[in-house]
């Protein structure tokens, strides 16, 4: 093995300048994107779905679209308040995923025969995911950086990493590799959502009782998302993942109990 | 898997566990640390001795030495530190702020 390829040899500094890079983030994606335009590999074939699916599928991905403008629009302004250059580099390259996204995403509803995504998402719109929206970018006009990440890195990436990592086990095969894709970005952008605000609440504890007015305030949105996505997929109570697991505890970690 | 020579027995403690890592497919951190993580293959999965889950995205991390208590690791895919402490006689990784 090479010298210094051994990641858990850097010490922390070194690997907070390391993962926060662009050059980290380029060679990470070219990993999981180069030669898969949209996502998706060229070969992969495109099965047919019945009416019921696609129309199913369609008001997903109308909210998912919703998910990731929310996530773009809120991370893009986030740079102008960012406490310092690693994040502000950070988020340059969540702006770029958050754009991918939403691209891949409405590229897909064309595939699926809608002509105009954008009156169809105005239309399809899950109400709690647009007051979502609309709280997370208040916190990022108010440059609040605490509630922005809380809200946008640590809440909505949590709720889309599960339910994308989910909805990709049960797709069709081109949607579930376009999702597949976006989940391994999700990762990066959750886990500094929640170093970060880990970190700060250690040297500023009074953050705490905040951010916990605000879980509250945000959590039935979140879960009320949550339970309608799940119903579009046609996914049973029983079978819906563990929301649990995931985002309450991620928030749990960071010391917010349920 | 070896033995490392050098590292002697020492309080009673048998010697680490060496391992040779070879790349699983995992394609989300760049090329030369690839090794060092692969993916959760659900449950029927299980680790090894030098392998710990990441609580935050769920991604196995793999180092080249058996993993004990008290042993700090990185997780690339989502940029978390952890450290790993024994619950209950099971080794979890916790994540460092």
């Amino acid at each position: 093995m090479a010298q210094g390829d051994n990641p858990h040899d850097l010490d922390e500094a070194e690997f907070r300048a390391t993962v926060h890079s662009f050059e980290f983030w380029f060679e990470a994606v070219e990993g999981y994107l180069h030669g898969r335009p949209y996502g998706v590999s060229p070969g992969l074939q495109d099965i047919e779905l019945s009416e019921r699916q696609r129309q199913g599928l369609i008001m997903t991905l109308c909210n998912y679209c919703v998910g990731e403008t929310a996530a773009l629009d809120a991370s893009s302004g986030m740079i102008g308040f960012a406490p310092d250059r690693g994040a502000k580099i950070f988020l340059a390259t969540q702006v770029v995923d958050e754009g991918r996204h939403l691209e891949v995403l409405l590229h897909r509803m064309k595939q699926l025969g809608v002509a105009d995504p954008d009156a169809e998402i105005a239309q399809r719109a899950n109400r709690s995911l647009l007051k979502f929206k609309d709280r997370l970018l208040d916190f990022v006009d108010a440059r609040d950086w605490e509630a922005s990440v809380f809200a946008q890195n640590v809440i909505l990436e949590c709720l889309e990493f599960t339910v994308f990592r989910h909805h990709a086990g049960t797709a069709d095969p081109v949607t579930a590799e376009m999702l597949r894709g976006i989940v391994s970005d999700e990762r990066r952008h959750m886990g500094f959502g929640e170093n970060d605000l880990g970190r700060r609440l250690l040297t500023a504890p009074h953050t705490h009782d905040r951010l916990c007015k605000i879980k509250r305030e945000l959590d039935s949105l979140v879960l009320d998302t949550f339970a309608e996505t799940m119903g579009e997929l046609g996914i049973e109570h029983d079978d819906r993942p563990d929301l649990a697991g995931d985002y309450l505890a991620a928030v749990a970690r960071l010391g917010f109990g349920a | 898997m070896m033995t490392d020579p050098l590292e002697l027995p020492s309080g009673g403690r048998r010697p680490r566990l060496f391992f040779d890592l070879e790349e699983t497919g995992f394609n989300e951190v760049p090329k030369r640390f690839r090794r060092f993580y692969r993916r959760w293959r659900g449950a029927g999965d299980k680790l090894g001795p030098n392998e710990a889950l990441c609580p935050v995205c769920k991604v196995v991390i793999r180092s080249t030495k058996e993993l004990r208590a008290g042993d700090r690791v990185y997780c690339m895919p989502c940029m978390s530190r952890l450290e790993l402490v024994e619950e209950e006689g099971m080794l979890i990784a916790k994540v460092i702020y």
